[in-house]
């Protein structure tokens, strides 16, 4: 190959490797963040510019959540599967039925005080700047944005720098 | 050594070609056949259109400052594609985090399934 041509190929090699370097370079942070072993907490901990000791408070918080919340998860849907059941059989409404309606919105009721409860002490550990915005940002993702699980296939969901989410 | 030259000073010789007639008559086609050939040389010998434009190619990038231009172009390229798209990759990634940490703690967006 003649010097031209040695300086074509050069060309695409050095756009090639400048694109990859930049990419790799630009990408560190975030893939940094899903190595953690809870990312998304992570993530809250970048988002929220949180502090080591705001940070272990927070994972604290959302530690001792998880197993109530898991708890709830489990009531919906063993109610979601009776009224399924119930559903499958009826031609007509029942009592039955609607006292199971019921129980799933006290269910639900409680479920959203639970959170909101949660949210507000999340948001008491951040700066309170900070601390603001995450309020806004979850109240807006768990009560506002999707209504239940109505919603919970949307296609279109915000994180708090405002980036849209696409399934 | 006599060359083919030294024989046009010979009155002799130049007499006798003179009067040398070609009696024997050519083969059929014997002309065509000679242009054809004259053609397939020329045609051999001519350069492409695409060598002559890689050859033009190859020497302006024997320039150093079209040789200079031509990689900083490359290296612009490369950082302003590979910036843009880190920056989409990012924005994905953390967008994708923000929705499980919502899918975490409710349990209205979480899958719900029996035990």
């Amino acid at each position: 190959m003649n010097k031209g041509g040695l300086v074509v190929v050069l060309g695409l090699l050095l756009g090639t490797a400048a694109f990859a370097g930049v990419y790799y370079l630009g990408t560190a942070s975030s893939r940094s963040l899903m190595r953690e072993p809870q990312p998304e907490l992570a993530w809250l901990k970048k988002e929220f510019n949180l502090g080591d000791a705001e940070f272990a408070r927070v994972t604290q918080l959302h530690e001792a959540y998880l197993p109530r919340c898991a708890e709830r998860c489990r009531r919906i849907a063993e109610q979601n599967q009776k009224l399924h059941q119930l559903l499958g059989q009826a031609t007509d409404m029942t009592p039955e039925i609607r006292a199971l309606l019921l129980e799933r919105a006290q269910t639900r009721a409680e479920c959203e005080a639970e959170m909101l409860q949660h949210f507000l002490a999340v948001s008491r550990t951040m700066p309170a700047e900070q601390g603001r915005r995450y309020l806004a940002w979850v109240e807006q993702q768990a009560f506002l944005n999707s209504q239940g699980m109505e919603r919970r296939h949307q296609t279109g969901q915000k994180s708090p720098s405002g980036h849209e989410h696409h399934h | 050594m006599k060359s083919n030259r030294d024989f046009d000073d010979d009155p002799a010789l130049e007499h006798v070609l003179s009067q040398w007639t070609v009696r024997t008559p050519l083969p059929p086609g014997f002309q065509e056949q000679v242009w054809r050939r004259i053609a397939l040389a020329e045609t051999a010998g001519a350069p492409s259109g695409w060598s002559i434009l890689t050859r033009r190619i190859e020497g302006l990038f024997l320039r150093p400052t079209v040789a200079l231009a031509y990689l900083a172009v490359w290296l612009a390229l490369g950082v302003t594609i590979g910036s843009l798209a880190a920056q989409a990759r990012r924005q994905h990634l953390e967008s994708e985090l923000s929705v499980r940490y919502v899918q975490s703690i409710n349990p209205y967006q979480a899958e719900v399934s029996l035990p």
